[in-house]
């Protein structure tokens, strides 16, 4: 390999990686999801979308900066995702199982063609003068917004962290998740317990919509693909496992970017499909989940 | 009951605007057309549509054909062959003389075989896959030139400017993709240059950066791209952002032509090349106040030319009916032997070389300076010159 093809690796490496900080993130807002509630979240790509298209039309209207705008899509994820767990998902009672599932289907569907009649079908795009600002390093070329969605990230996924392990709301969240009627004995609120954390899940993916804004188009069902996104990476990581659905993003970006670089672009959805099968049938419980004892 | 007497005494007004109609469908030739009004080619089908307007305007101005007016019938196909064919289906029940369409290559070479089956013209105006008119059929009639044409005349062009050796490729993998692909890479090694890499991504594709990142280390001479609107600004962006830096990077119309691509890729676009046939600054007489009343049709905003193509086929059509009256065999008679000067070009439909029923238009090389389309080749078509080598 000459010196070339070596930096243009390192290059594919570290966007990857960079792409995968992304999933992490996508994925860490199902997971916790399913990891307190037991649903799986069938709009969450929806949700991704939601936060692409509120950047996308405060850029528009007043020139908001993209990033600024996550000021407001945060919030506004987190205020959605709580409704719809206090009026939707919280009414389904015994049937929140398959209830679930349908009523996340139809949610997703609900939000994509909303999008569609509010802003039409034609791919969308913002172009900030950063937008493809990039910097050297070794010769690797790093773009700037790429960095800026990895390093936004990190500072979503630790914040999640410390709200779980440090406060009395992320104690009263672990508890839900592990026994909801022990946590409810003990005077948590489960109902409002699993609010927030619907919340919490939704804006998750809202802001990284935002994130990825100035670096993609969008279009209305742009949500779909990131939903088996997040999907893979959940399961790669283990079902409900925050620090797996983050190892797992960054897996499934790394195996995406080598593989369309070394094998074919062309299969490079089922480079992702296929490590998540050869987990389900190797690993059921996720590279990084705790091994289940068989009997 | 009060409610329904409104109702009963607005019934002999009903009958009488349902006659009314009738009646007008006796003064008025409808033109059947089938685009995509929504779905991700919408933007084109919204050039198309203009395209068709103005025309039926100019032509309906001009006192219509035969003493009657013109009356565009437009359904969209929703960017799906599916849909495209009920479209069709529909226009074939209404008995039209002749259909109009589609965009893609993929919706309208389906559309073709369908049509030449129930024996009714198909006139293309935009979709360039070589096998829509190679063979092709009687029934279909292409306005735009063949995906090869504009193909050749960049490498002809890249061979004028001579010095490179080493071009990389990456189209869209559909049919109006691997067709470009198909022309790109039997054509250039003829032109003396070496194929370092041939791709294509299917859609849905957003992050190009690992094949950006492989060509950046192969480090070709020359970067071609096919691709549909949405991908045209990603690749730009990514390009620039993995600092992949040839001499020439080239986009072969569709896409790249579109003035969205200018306003979404920004200054990220700036030097591509881009082969068209018809832009605003084209020398055919009329060709400045077609591009005003397009812009006009689009609410202010600027035309490509696929409204153009989509205007020349409706006078083309028109033509056809003056001539061949609303019998579609007769209609597809006449169309063999159109000859129009229009503001799009010349439009004639010839059986040669293995196609059949093909028009055939100068291919023009355009380059993105300071965010507009200027024509740079050919020589007898330029309004500005060539900025080359790409700068880094």
């Amino acid at each position: 390999m000459d010196s070339a093809s070596v930096t243009a690796f390192f290059q594919t490496l570290a966007q990857g990686l960079l792409t995968g900080g992304l999933y992490a993130l996508i994925g860490t807002g199902l997971s916790l999801i399913f990891g307190v509630m037991k649903v799986i979240n069938f709009a969450h790509g929806d949700f991704l979308a939601i936060g692409m298209f509120i950047t996308l039309a405060l850029f528009k209207a007043f020139n908001i900066d993209p990033y600024l705008s996550l000021l407001v899509v945060a919030p506004a994820g987190f205020a959605l995702g709580f409704l719809i767990q206090r009026f939707v998902l919280a009414r389904l009672g015994d049937r929140l199982g398959e209830g679930s599932m349908l009523a996340t289907l139809g949610l997703g569907l609900i939000v994509s063609n909303t999008l569609l009649l509010t802003f039409g079908a034609q791919p969308q795009s913002i172009n900030v003068p950063y937008a493809t600002t990039t910097f050297q390093f070794a010769g690797v070329q790093i773009s700037i917004p790429l960095l800026v969605a990895g390093l936004g990230t990190l500072v979503a996924i630790v914040g999640l962290n410390l709200l779980l392990y440090r406060t009395e709301l992320g104690r009263a969240i672990r508890a839900t998740a592990q026994n909801p009627l022990g946590a409810e004995l003990q005077g948590v609120k489960t109902t409002q317990i699993q609010a927030i954390v619907f919340g919490l899940g939704v804006a998750f993916a809202a802001i990284a919509g935002v994130l990825l804004m100035p670096l993609l188009y969008t279009f209305p069902t742009v949500g779909e693909n990131y939903t088996t996104k997040a999907f893979i990476v959940t399961v790669l990581g283990g079902l409900g496992n925050l620090p797996g659905a983050v190892a797992g993003g960054l897996v499934l970006g790394v195996i995406e970017s080598l593989g369309a670089f070394y094998i074919s672009n062309n299969y490079r959805d089922a480079y992702g499909l296929i490590a998540f099968l050869l987990v389900l049938l190797l690993r059921p419980e996720g590279l990084f989940g705790k091994t289940v004892k068989r009997v | 009951m009060p409610s329904i007497a409104p109702l009963i005494s607005a019934l002999p007004l009903l009958a009488a605007l349902s006659l009314g109609s009738v009646g007008s469908a006796q003064t008025t030739i409808k033109i059947g057309a089938v685009t995509s009004l929504s779905g991700r080619f919408a933007t084109f089908g919204r050039m198309q549509e203009a395209g068709f307007r103005v025309a039926i305007e100019e032509i309906n101005a001009a006192g219509g054909v035969a003493g009657k007016k013109l009356e565009l019938v437009l359904e969209d196909d929703a960017s799906d062959t599916n849909k495209a064919l009920n479209a069709a289906e529909k226009l074939v029940n209404l008995k039209v003389p002749l259909v109009i369409g589609a965009y893609a290559s993929g919706i309208t070479k389906p559309l073709s075989q369908y049509l030449a089956r129930v024996k009714v013209p198909l006139l293309v105006a935009t979709a360039v896959d070589e096998t829509i008119t190679k063979p092709g059929n009687p029934y279909t009639f292409r306005i735009n030139n063949q995906s090869s044409v504009y193909t050749r005349s960049l490498i002809e062009q890249l061979g004028r400017m001579g010095g490179m050796k080493t071009a990389v490729v990456l189209t869209s993998n559909d049919a109006f993709g691997k067709s470009v692909l198909n022309d790109v890479t039997r054509l250039l090694p003829g032109a003396g240059y070496q194929v370092l890499s041939k791709d294509t991504y299917d859609k849905g594709l957003t992050d190009f950066r690992p094949l950006l990142n492989r060509y950046k280390g192969q480090n070709p001479d020359v970067v071609i791209f096919a691709s549909y609107e949405e991908d045209a600004v990603a690749l730009a962006k990514q390009v620039k952002e993995t600092g992949l830096a040839p001499k020439v990077i080239a986009g072969i119309a569709t896409g790249f032509a579109l003035p969205d691509f200018l306003a979404g890729a920004g200054s990220t676009a700036e030097n591509y090349l881009v082969t068209m046939i018809w832009n605003r600054d084209v020398r055919y007489p009329g060709a400045r106040n077609l591009y005003t009343r397009l812009k006009k049709a689009l609410g202010g905003n600027e035309p490509s030319q696929h409204a153009a193509q989509s205007y020349a086929a409706m006078l083309a059509a028109a033509d056809a009916v003056r001539r061949g009256g609303t019998d579609p065999e007769k209609v597809r008679l006449a169309l063999t032997t159109t000859r129009l000067n229009t503001a799009f070009g010349p439009v004639t439909f010839r059986s040669y070389g293995g196609y059949t029923n093909q028009n055939a238009v100068v291919g023009l090389i355009t380059q993105v300076q300071n965010g507009q389309f200027v024509t740079v080749a050919p020589a007898t078509a330029a309004t500005g010159k060539m900025i080359f080598p790409r700068p880094r």
